[in-house]
């Protein structure tokens, strides 16, 4: 299984690392303490579609936004967390 | 209903042999859905299974149906590697997990099924003084709770194990281990057969292919189910789907603190007996606990592959783990070829202990987020969420498992690993 990493091209799934579910939005001004709460504990299974934060930790170590279908494990999209660009 | 069948015994087994066996039966009969049931259990697993049985048996509950979407036992009940132990250090782990213990210990009698249970010990593998602070401190802990547990040095390793040669060099030297001998392991289709045959025999239905889609409910009350063989209604509805739990908690529209991954297991080709216990060999990066069927295969598991999967199937470089781990314990076995290997689906919870609760509506309960944990936990968990279920309040066993616990930060995390489910 292959992760396209924007700086490195196609690598084995070994190199990366999954960190996170991207649980909600990305709005730092809607922050409080019940939305911090579903951040960190709830997550919404849908099994077809996640969203999830990767880092490219055997490799250049960029952090990255990998869209993912769990059901077949066929990885969708990747792009850099720091510079939202797409590949 | 279906009438009781005759029990098994020693006069039935030698009658049998001497009629060509022309007097078994099937171990349950294939019920076709009805409308209506007192209750209806979503998934016929282990706990599915001995919440039913447990709902005929203590309470009284007439009509139970048991759905699964598959067959009986196919999903995790049949994919674990078989053991049990309640080694926990918390407390609502240990006494949880210990009730489940002494309910395996007399198992097979209850159910009059031979699960096979076989106290052959658990040896959690120390590899350095610091770790062996924390089995001391564990081991303690389970005995002040009256549960058996044993702290071995070099020497007692040496006398209860001596199939591992402390004096190979190994990248990680074991320096001793914390020993439960009552824990062990259980044939795992066996105890899916076994409750299915015992709660078929008090009258409940068990209904495989059965898929449910929906939910269908009217306030705060959930009023039945569709399913592809079509509605049927029911009073109290259980989920027990092991991986399936998170898409539940997106089906009723509650977010739930599980993500769902993979874990695999392997069992070499089959030889003499070798090892006589189950060893868990931990570091950094790497794990393998192990222990040989009665088959004589070895059965083996490893660390989650680390990311959210349905699939079914696991992914190489953890397999090398699992196997190089094996291999650095048992250099004996290293010639060995792999004869199965295969994948299941663990509902991680964000603390990696379960969720035994109501979920959404006052008549639907949740018994999940068993992570790769719920096998031996089954006869418990049977036994109380089955009064939870009748009753309407949890019993103390279980309480601590609410769900609620992740918002009121009751967390009960064993591990200390904080709330990433891939690290549980």
């Amino acid at each position: 299984m292959l992760i396209s990493c924007p700086w490195c091209g196609p690598r084995e799934l070994e190199e990366f690392r999954f960190r996170s579910v991207v649980a909600g939005g990305n709005d730092a001004t809607a922050w409080n303490a019940p939305r911090a709460f579903a951040e960190v504990y709830e997550r919404t299974n849908v099994p077809d579609a996640s969203i999830e934060y990767w880092q490219h930790d055997r490799g250049c170590r960029a952090w990255l936004v990998v869209q993912r279908d769990p059901s077949t494990a066929a990885v969708l999209a990747v792009r850099l967390l720091a510079t939202e660009v797409e590949t | 209903m279906s009438r009781p069948k005759p029990g098994y015994s020693a006069i039935a087994l030698a009658s049998a042999a001497l009629t060509g066996g022309r007097q078994w039966r099937p171990l349950w009969r294939r019920a076709p859905l009805q409308e209506a049931y007192d209750v209806v259990v979503v998934g016929a697993g282990g706990h599915g299974l001995a919440t039913a049985y447990h709902l005929a048996r203590d309470h009284g509950v007439k009509r139970i149906a048991v759905l699964d979407r598959h067959l009986v036992g196919y999903g995790n009940v049949g994919r674990n590697t078989t053991v049990v132990r309640s080694n926990y250090l918390l407390p609502e782990n240990h006494y949880f997990y210990e009730d489940a213990l002494r309910r395996w210990q007399t198992l097979s009698r209850d159910l009059n099924y031979n699960v096979m249970y076989s106290p052959r010990g658990v040896v959690d593998l120390a590899i350095s003084d610091d770790e062996m602070t924390a089995y001391a401190r564990r081991g303690n802990a389970m005995r002040l709770a009256g549960i058996d547990a044993e702290l071995l040095d070099r020497v007692g390793l040496r006398r209860f194990v001596p199939e591992v040669d402390l004096e190979v060099p190994r990248r990680f030297p074991i320096v001793g281990g914390l020993l439960q001998r009552r824990g062990g392991t259980v044939r795992h289709d066996a105890v899916a057969w076994g409750y299915a045959r015992a709660a078929a025999a008090l009258g409940v239905e068990i209904i495989e292919r059965c898929e449910v889609t929906g939910v269908r409910s009217s306030g705060n009350v959930a009023t039945g189910l569709e399913t592809s063989q079509g509605y049927v209604r029911a009073d109290r509805i259980v989920f027990a789907v092991a991986g399936h739990t998170g898409a539940i908690g997106t089906l009723l529209g509650v977010p739930l603190p599980i993500e769902t991954h993979l874990l695999q297991a392997m069992v070499t080709e089959p030889i003499k007996p070798l090892l006589n216990t189950v060893l868990i060999y931990m570091y950094e990066h790497g794990e393998v606990y192990i222990s040989q069927s009665d088959r004589g295969g070895l059965v083996m598991g490893g660390m989650l592959d680390g990311l959210p999967s349905y699939t079914r199937e696991g992914l190489w470089f953890r397999l090398e783990d699992v196997v190089q781990a094996a291999v650095a314990l048992l250099p004996q076995i290293g010639g060995l070829k792999l004869l199965r290997h295969w994948a299941g689906t663990n509902d991680m919870t964000m603390d990696g202990s379960p969720i035994m609760d109501r979920l959404r509506f006052d008549n639907v309960f949740l018994n999940g987020g068993w992570c790769y944990g719920g096998f031996k936990a089954i006869p418990a968990s049977g036994a109380a969420f089955a009064t939870f279920v009748a009753n309407g309040t949890a019993p103390d066993l279980i309480r601590p498992y609410r769900l609620s616990r992740f918002a009121t930060g009751h967390l009960i995390d064993e591990k200390g690993a904080g709330p990433f489910p891939a690290r549980q």
